[in-house]
């Protein structure tokens, strides 16, 4: 044969163009007159003519092949071809089903129970643990923040004259940015509101990697005060907007000051990310960081430690280096202080932490073991819907015998079973699919807003195909298992026999035995572990918070400094406020303060004591709140010691304070602490003494089942001169305003807004909340993970009693005979109960026993998670196998009874 | 596609469909003759795609068939069927008739 011309060779790779049906009849044709058409007229005439040509009857040839399938579906549809069988199986299998209603039913349930809440917890996990962040590698991302070695104050944001530092010092980074949460008023068209927005260096962007959906981010030369540019969130900008792409270029009223568009960001970015304790609110807008002159200077030095630093790693850096190199620029970033501060920041460290590990590390766990606990109910389900199978496999023992005699193939057999086992995971996937929907609906808004990364949670596809996937495994496998196993003599001899004899039967027996065993073993495993999760909730609800407020509504507002730029204006604001809440009718006390008690998320700051026990403590932190009127009434605070505030004393500074008991304990245990004195930050600081005059009860600050912080209360009064003069504090412009009615709380709302609104009608009330729901919002995410683990434990118990329950019952029908004849030689019906119950019970005791070892194996995970609870609780060990032993006994006692109530001659007839 | 295949017969032919039923009415043919036959006749280029996606679609329509091929086995031979013929005499009639009526008008010049 002649060679082929390269032509031929890529004549031949065109021809896959075309549909493989046309391909496979005409390719040696075309290939032959494309030789031919080469060798009579050229390479180039013959493209000329094939290239057109292709171009036209590809497309045609495609259309034909469609059409043909098509019309071959059809056909074989109605005709009497493998698929009208099919049809057939399916009709007979929904016949079957419907037959035995209950067995349906449990199934089903089961299914659905089973893949619902496996695929609700995994798409949580996922979207919460596994989804990526979206930003550019991730992984290489880290955040620094700044603390004092050895001090309870390790983990701060940094201070921008440290920032500019690290900038020009660090080696680890391809490049660094910072930024801090800055809440906004949004003005303009609409309603104002408060919105949280984000000020962050013009590098920021670059470092996550990030640009913007419409315009563009930052320049470097907008970095600056005075260049008030803006970018927006995809949700804001379609909330406030309307997705109005022409938005580019407009201005959006920020604090009373216009701020330009330039960018739209894309809608799955976030950032910051919910994990970080400082600055880890999303943000809706960004504006440039912008130091200015101030917060450059040395005169900032020792302030403001309020900024997250975030850093790239450079190329070839990894992130055990950069931990290592953060960790050796504290002592160089103290010599850049002025002399004065040098000492008291000597302890100053940087640290370098994954980004990742601070998004998901306080969720990390809770999670794992919710999902963990999925896993164990799935393989409860699992091993149920195996056991159904299984035990119903053996009651169809007769029908299937009979199919098979009437010449119904192996291979026909099968397809039936399978066919039934489809048809149940069909079911059980579509009712599961519903109980996941509403699972993951139900996760309480606040938990998918405490979380990182959860912006929506849904339904996880791939999850619920591999839940769906596994139970159809599940059962189909132990569907069709006794006909496998079984050879067809069998099922030919079970005919003969009246159908009296299993397929398999001793084999089948212990399989169902090991089954029951292990849905008992696991379900002790997740009744444990629900009831340590429950115990430990109860103690944490027992714990006194230090408030009483079940009357008290709260709102913020925030005050802008354009409208608000002095102290002034500030304080006469706040001091109408309080006047006109304070005249509402049904109003008892009424305060205003830097934050609310069980939030967490008031001023830290350091204090030193005047005659500390121990010099080297003397200086420590302790959480601030500044209050202007009844704050102690307001919220039921009890004063243990000295006194309240003067109603003077609140409107001119002169340096009182009131401290809480663990405060007082600390720092004067065997002493009076009235008239003892602090002064705010170090020694050396120049900053005046301020005079105790009274002790208050303990308040729970933060989380739940911590121990209490120590905690200043100072008048409002001595706040607001020097906060103002920093120009980056946000700290007296933003406000709760605290009401008592004796009345309903929710009656309070809009005189209060209108109190608001009298004042200054344009600003932004936000957070409006009562101290019933600070305190439900502090337990809910424990009260989440227990509330989901007693779902799942009640589940797997169930499903372990109805396992157990079903196999002895199958059990009992399957016996009815021997029971019978049993009792026709004498045995008592008493002694027929006791073998049924007996068998049940000896596989609940070897289901505990194996189920106690993988709990106290189990329960350790949680340590971390409870509260005043041992993971070896002993109230916890006793009472789940008692429970267990109760179910199992009412399991075992129904189908017990039955076989007691056989009666023998009818028994011995019926076959 | 499917709409069109009873109608491939149907006066008036496409083209391509007149030219394969026109190269075809001396006798069975492969698709290489049939190409040359066309640009033959009809001074009409056709690529081999286009010759047997015509094929297969008269095929469908029962206008021609695929014969068990007698010498090359290597190549397919498609002959004309009864319908084929049939529509090859309609279309040749309609022709004549167009070809009567422009005669009468005395568009074709050199003609008298």
């Amino acid at each position: 044969m002649r060679r082929e011309s390269t032509s031929q060779v890529i004549y031949r790779i065109l021809l896959y163009l075309y549909p493989h049906e046309f391909r496979g009849r005409f390719a040696a044709d075309l290939e032959a007159d494309v030789a031919e058409l080469l060798q009579a007229r050229g390479t180039m005439a013959m493209w000329v003519r094939v290239l057109p040509d292709l171009c036209r009857s590809v497309p045609i040839a495609h259309a034909r092949a469609r059409a043909a399938r098509k019309r071959e579906r059809a056909t074989a549809y109605h005709g009497e071809t493998a698929m009208g069988s099919l049809k057939a199986d399916v009709r007979h299998a929904v016949r079957a089903l419907v037959k035995a209603p209950v067995f349906t039913a449990v199934t089903v349930v089961t299914l659905a129970f089973g893949i619902g809440a496996n695929s609700a917890i995994f798409s949580l996990v996922n979207a919460v643990l596994l989804r990526p962040p979206g930003y550019v590698e991730p992984e290489r991302l880290m955040l620094l923040y700044e603390g004092f070695r050895g001090t309870a104050v390790n983990k701060i944001g940094m201070s921008p004259p440290d920032f500019i530092d690290l900038t020009a010092l660090q080696r680890s980074f391809s490049s660094v940015g910072a930024y801090r949460t800055q809440q906004y008023e949004l003005s303009g068209a609409g309603e104002p509101e408060q919105i949280i927005g984000v000020r962050l260096s013009a590098s920021v962007f670059p470092t996550l990697g990030v640009r913007a959906a419409h315009g563009r981010t930052f320049l470097e030369s907008e970095d600056q005060p005075g260049e008030d540019v803006a970018v927006l969130s995809y949700g804001l900008w379609q909330r406030r907007y309307g997705s109005d792409p022409n938005v580019l270029g407009r201005i959006i009223t920020l604090d009373r000051r216009p701020y330009t568009i330039v960018g739209i960001m894309p809608a799955w970015f976030q950032f910051p990310k919910r994990g970080p304790q400082i600055n880890g609110e999303p943000a809706q807008v960004w504006t440039p960081l912008a130091l200015g002159p101030f917060e450059r200077s040395q005169q900032a030095r020792g302030m403001m430690y309020s900024l997250t630093v975030i850093g790239r790693l450079r190329g070839d850096a990894g992130a055990p280096q950069a931990i290592r190199e953060a960790d050796g620029l504290g002592p160089t970033l103290v010599r850049n202080y002025p002399p004065f501060l040098q000492g008291p920041v000597n302890s100053l460290m940087v640290t370098a932490v994954p980004l990742i590990a601070e998004i998901t590390g306080q969720v990390q766990r809770p999670l794992l073991i919710l999902l963990g606990a999925v896993g164990l109910v799935l393989l409860v389900v699992c091993a149920n819907v195996a056991n159904l199978v299984l035990s119903r496999a053996v009651t169809r023992q007769r029908e299937i015998s009979v199919r098979a005699a009437l010449g119904a193939g192996r291979r026909r057999l099968l397809q039936m079973l399978l066919m039934e086992g489809l048809l149940l995971t069909a079911a059980g996937g579509a009712l599961g699919l519903f109980i996941g929907n509403a699972v993951v609906r139900a996760v309480p808004e606040l938990i998918t807003l405490s979380l990182p990364g959860v912006q929506d949670v849904r339904l996880d596809v791939r999850v619920v195909l591999f839940t769906f996937a596994l139970s159809a495994l599940t059962a189909i496998v132990f569907g069709v298992l006794p006909l496998v196993v079984s050879e067809r003599r069998d099922l030919t001899d079970l005919l003969r026999e009246g159908g009296a004899r299993s397929i398999g039967g001793a084999r089948q027996h212990r399989l169902q035995s090991m089954l029951v065993v292990s849905s008992v073993a696991l379900a002790v495993v997740l009744l444990a572990s629900a009831g340590l999760l429950m115990r430990s909730f109860t103690k944490l609800m027992a714990v006194d918070t230090g408030i009483r407020a079940p009357r008290v509504l709260t709102m913020q507002v925030r005050l802008p400094q354009a409208s608000y730029d002095g102290a002034l204006a500030v304080r006469s604001f706040y001091q109408g406020l309080h006047e006109r809440v304070r005249a509402i009718p049904s109003v008892r006390a009424a305060s205003i303060q830097t934050d609310l008690p069980l939030k967490g998320d008031g001023e830290r700051r350091a204090f030193t004591a005047d005659q500390p026990i121990d010099a080297s403590a003397a200086t420590a932190s302790a959480a601030v709140t500044w209050t202007f009127g009844d704050y102690f009434r307001t919220f039921g605070v009890p004063i243990v010691k000295g006194r309240g505030f003067l109603p003077e004393e609140e409107l001119e500074n002169r340096g009182m304070a009131i401290v809480s008991r663990a405060l007082a304990e600390r720092y004067w245990p065997a002493q009076d602490p009235i008239g003892k004195r602090f002064k705010w930050g170090i020694a050396a600081n120049r900053a005046p003494w301020q005079t105790i005059v009274g002790v208050v009860g303990d308040v729970v600050d933060g989380k739940l089942g911590e121990p209490p912080i120590m905690h200043i209360y100072v008048p409002f009064a001595e706040a607001v001169d020097p906060a103002l003069a920093v120009p980056m504090a946000g700290l007296v412009r933003r406000m709760t305003v605290a009401a008592v009615t004796d009345r309903e709380v929710a009656a309070l709302v809009d005189p209060m807004r209108a109190a608001i609104a009298v004042l200054d009608p344009a600003l932004a009330v936000a957070e409006v909340t009562t101290i019933a729901q600070v305190m439900a919002d502090a337990s809910a995410p424990q009260r989440f993970s227990t509330v989901l683990l007693v779902a799942f434990a009640s589940g797997a118990l169930l499903l372990a009693a109805i396992g157990l329950y079903g196999m002895l019952a199958f059990g009992v029908a399957r016996r009815t005979r021997e029971i019978g004849v049993r009792l026709a030689l004498g045995a008592t019906r008493r002694e027929v109960l006791g073998l049924v119950v007996r068998q049940g019970m000896t596989l609940t005791l070897v289901g505990v026993g194996v189920g106690i070892a993988g709990a106290l194996a189990a329960t350790r995970l949680m340590r971390g998670l409870l509260y005043e609870i041992q993971p070896f609780d002993p109230v916890t060990f006793v009472s789940v196998p008692g429970i267990l032993a109760v179910v199992a006994l009412l399991a075992c006692y129904l189908p017990a009874r039955r076989a007691a109530r056989v009666e023998p001659m009818a028994a011995l007839r019926a076959e | 596609m499917s709409k069109r295949v009873p109608s491939l017969g149907q006066p008036p032919l496409t083209a391509a469909v007149f030219h394969i039923l026109l190269a075809l009415a001396d006798g069975p043919l492969h698709g290489y003759a049939i190409m040359q036959a066309v640009e033959a006749s009809a001074d009409m280029r056709m690529g081999p795609g286009t010759i047997y996606g015509s094929l297969e679609r008269m095929e469908d329509a029962g206008l021609v068939r695929e014969l068990t091929t007698l010498a090359d086995d290597r190549r397919r031979v498609f002959g004309l069927q009864p319908a084929g013929r049939r529509a090859l005499e309609a279309e040749a009639h309609r022709l004549t008739r167009l070809a009567a009526l422009v005669r009468a008008k005395r568009l074709i010049t050199g003609e008298r």
